[in-house]
């Protein structure tokens, strides 16, 4: 399905596995560079995505870009892709289609995330 | 009918050794050591008996793949951790037949070829475990356990081990886990533990009442065990009445029991008057079976044509009036605290669906938010290492089915009918 290209939300899973490898703090910091920027992107917490061995997860909603294995040093390039500039590829990689198609599906019916 | 397993109907009280004895307690033990293990072997497998803990797998066939094992250690383990919710029928053969449980484990042990068993008994059960433990004591003194069971060159010791709080704490490879000493996780399988098990040795786990029929199955031998119950699942089972009948408690009727007449002629019907909304005829895993298919059979096959499933024999009944929103949402938050958290998808899966009807629940959900729920269990099929990855999809995709109209109500106004005015 087509999504649409906006990003109006940064879903950061805050579930054991994400969080214990430092998903809060990921999201804490991506948080304060789209603050910085002016940016009316909201980082929220969600529990969660499915690939918990692959963590930290985030998902950037609606556009659907999944990065996962996200680490501090990858902040200016995730913050970046939100405010515009190119997705970081490299981060997508691992992510399995089906389970982001299902979660995707999941995230749009939920409406109010 | 006749009962093989609660022989003393009114009585609360442990059965004594000689009491036991008196109902031929121990002779199916007696003469089972004085031949080779295959003749109990085939015995239990031209019994047809399905164990009882809910899965309903052929006993003498778990009991053939572990006897057929090279390895010379061996064990049994006897599943009493019974942390299903509104259940208590191991508890009552725990604590009113432990000897009737305990020879049934000794018997199990010679199948096999095991020399150590162990009872694993749910923490809170202080009065079953005390049972059990003198029930131990007693077959110990009276030569049925120990070296020489029964004049015989087998020996075997038992002990207990205390079981967790938690509902995956049942599970066979968790079980395991437990005894070994570390927390309640499941295994990825395979290996089962007919291959590997408790200390990576064939072990047979069944649960309590399965162990309980198998003296009597011995001593009268398989042709008589299915004289009761279906064809293919023979004899009787315990069903547990919830709280709202009449005469709520754990009750032994033939397999093949229509829901209907277990409910009305031996639970007295509900308490309240009311018409009967839904079943849940096994426990919170199984399907809801509607007001009008209560003629059901209580067995596997009949069940399983309405999608539901047998279970434990453990009744949940919704009255006219309550509202199914409010029920599954219970039962999806139970699953999503219950799951270990071991297995990624199971961990999405079960926070995702207690998500999705707590939403409905509170007036924020969507028919397309319900359509999600058969979609997440399709996906997460098979995807964990134990079966309750696949648990709440059937309750959940059997109410929304049965009952649309109570999700729709919700999704408008935010709560229940019946809380209206």
């Amino acid at each position: 399905m087509e999504r649409s290209p906006e990003i109006a939300l940064c879903l950061v899973c805050h579930n054991i596995d994400c969080k214990s490898r430092g998903s809060i703090e990921v999201g804490e910091a991506i948080a304060a560079r789209l603050a910085a920027a002016g940016s009316t992107v909201e980082v929220k917490p969600y529990i969660c995505f499915g690939a918990c061995t692959e963590g930290p997860n985030l998902v950037l909603y609606p556009q659907g870009t999944w990065y996962s294995g996200v680490q501090p040093s990858d902040v200016p390039e995730i913050a970046n892709h939100i405010l515009g500039g190119s997705p970081v590829d490299r981060l997508s990689e691992g992510v399995d289609p089906d389970l982001r198609e299902l979660i995707l599906e999941i995230l749009d019916s939920l409406g109010d995330l | 009918m006749e009962p093989i397993l609660l022989t003393r109907p009114g009585s609360a009280d442990p059965q004594p050794l000689a009491d036991y004895q008196g109902e031929g307690g121990y002779e199916a033990l007696s003469a089972a050591v004085k031949r080779l293990p295959e003749h109990l072997l085939s015995t239990i497998e031209r019994s047809g008996l399905r164990g009882r803990g809910g899965a309903g797998f052929p006993v003498g066939q778990k009991w053939r793949l572990a006897a057929s094992e090279a390895e010379t250690q061996k064990y049994v383990v006897a599943n009493g951790g019974e942390d299903e919710p509104g259940s208590a029928k191991d508890r009552v053969l725990m604590e009113s037949y432990p000897h009737r449980v305990l020879e049934g484990v000794i018997l199990a042990a010679y199948a096999i070829g095991a020399h150590e068993a162990v009872l694993y008994v749910n923490s809170l059960y202080d009065h079953a475990t005390a049972m059990l433990d003198r029930a131990i004591t007693e077959a110990s003194a009276a030569g049925f356990l120990g070296a020489r069971v029964a004049g015989s060159a087998f020996n075997l010791a038992v002990r207990i081990q205390s079981a967790p709080q938690e509902y995956v704490a049942g599970e066979d490879s968790a079980v395991l886990e437990v005894i070994e000493g570390g927390p309640p996780l499941p295994r990825e399988k395979p290996p089962f533990p007919t291959s590997a098990g408790l200390h990576g040795k064939p072990t047979v786990v069944n649960n309590i009442e399965t162990f309980a029929f198998i003296p009597t199955i011995v001593r009268r031998g398989p042709d008589w065990f299915r004289g009761q119950g279906t064809a293919d699942n023979p004899g009787t089972m315990l069903f547990t009445l919830p709280s709202n009948v009449r005469s709520p408690g754990v009750v032994e009727l033939p397999i093949g029991i229509s829901l209907r007449v277990l409910i009305e002629d031996y639970g007295g019907g509900l308490a309240s008057g009311k018409a009967i909304k839904a079943v849940l005829p096994g426990g919170p895993s199984s399907a809801f079976i509607g007001g009008t298919d209560l003629d059901v059979a209580m067995d596997r096959q009949p069940l399983a044509a309405l999608g539901s499933a047998l279970g434990c024999g453990i009744l949940r009944i919704i009255e006219a009036g309550e509202c199914l929103v409010e029920v599954v949402d219970g039962i999806a938050h139970f699953f999503q605290k219950e799951s270990c958290g071991q297995c990624p998808i199971c961990q999405m899966e079960t926070q995702a669906l207690a998500r999705i009807t707590a939403q409905v629940r509170d007036g924020q959900g969507s028919q397309q938010m319900l359509d999600q729920i058969p979609k997440l269990g399709a996906f997460a099929r098979g995807k964990g290492f134990c079966g309750l990855i696949s648990m709440p999809i059937p309750p959940l995709t059997s109410a929304i089915r049965l009952f649309p109209e109570d999700f729709a109500y919700h999704i408008e106004h935010g709560h229940c009918p019946a809380s209206e005015g």
